[in-house]
């Protein structure tokens, strides 16, 4: 088992050889995971888009979608959730049909608020702010995600929160 | 890939910037410079984002704050040729044609 205390293993078919930190399963009839530790820092980021780069049953254009609303969350676990309880958090994308989903787990304190700004249905149709101050446009992440995603939620657990985003496929 | 590579080059009164790699949370911060030397010195700056691997809300952050100093200085900025994610970055943000794109330097 690679991923850390309390994660729910889920192995059923023949895991592909990976870095140790990864575990593919790709079981029968369009069913897959893959699963990965990353560390709670920003270079993290790289081992996410890495991670979703190589993932064997998700399109390119499926890839795109999980890695861009992907990076946002795990920027804001970064910056929202900090300080996250251990060094590391799991990512992990499974496949069902044509349906994908991505799930970061983790332990923090304070993450709800964030999470459940990302699963305001309203936020499809509100527009980032400009901070004057700081110069810097918020918001843009938040509906990234919301757009890219058909759903997201939040949920704090004894062991491990977890945020868990839908992907539905693409309407032509 | 995990560096981000700018290049510039002048065209005339022009500026090109051609960025490629992945513009996240982590590199951003060298993409932010760029732009902000460029608008000060050139009165169009072009980005070129073909090779962009990925494009976060704080990369697209900067292009807007770009954009909006470009417009007070009566300025512009023109995205080129962005790469099919960072098109898609673009549109996830559910105002994309707030940017100015172009497919061929020439139609700029």
């Amino acid at each position: 088992m690679t991923t850390s205390a309390g994660f729910p293993p889920r192995a059923e078919g023949k895991a592909a050889p990976g870095s140790p930190g990864e575990r593919t399963v790709i079981p029968r009839r369009r069913r897959a995971e893959a699963t990965r530790v990353l560390p709670a820092r920003a270079e993290g980021v790289f081992a996410f888009e890495t991670f979703i780069d190589d993932l064997p049953f998700a399109s390119e254009r499926e890839r795109h979608r999980l890695k861009l609303a992907g990076s946002e969350i795990f920027d804001n676990l970064l910056h929202h959730a900090a300080p996250l309880d251990a060094a590391a958090m799991t990512v992990r994308v499974s496949r069902k049909g044509d349906r994908i989903f991505l799930a970061f787990y983790f332990k923090a304190a304070a993450f709800a608020p964030y999470a459940a700004a990302c699963s305001d249905p309203e936020l499809r149709d509100r527009d980032p702010l400009f901070d004057a101050v700081r110069r810097r446009w918020r918001g843009i992440g938040l509906k990234m995600c919301r757009n890219l995603a058909q759903s997201i939620s939040f949920r704090a657990g004894e062991t491990l929160d977890r945020i868990y985003l839908v992907f539905e496929p693409e309407r032509p | 890939m995990t560096q981000l590579d700018i290049i510039e080059r002048r065209d005339g009164d022009r500026l090109v910037v051609t960025v490629a790699g992945p513009v996240n949370s982590y590199t951003y911060g060298d993409f932010q410079e760029k732009m902000t030397k460029a608008l000060a010195a050139h009165p169009l700056v072009v980005v070129d984002m073909e090779k962009v691997t990925t494009l976060s809300s704080a990369g697209i952050g900067v292009l807007m704050a770009a954009l909006d100093d470009a417009e007070a200085e009566g300025k512009r900025i023109v995205v080129l040729r962005p790469s099919e994610i960072a098109r898609l970055a673009l549109e996830s943000t559910g105002f994309s044609d707030r940017f100015p794109v172009a497919q061929n330097l020439r139609d700029i």
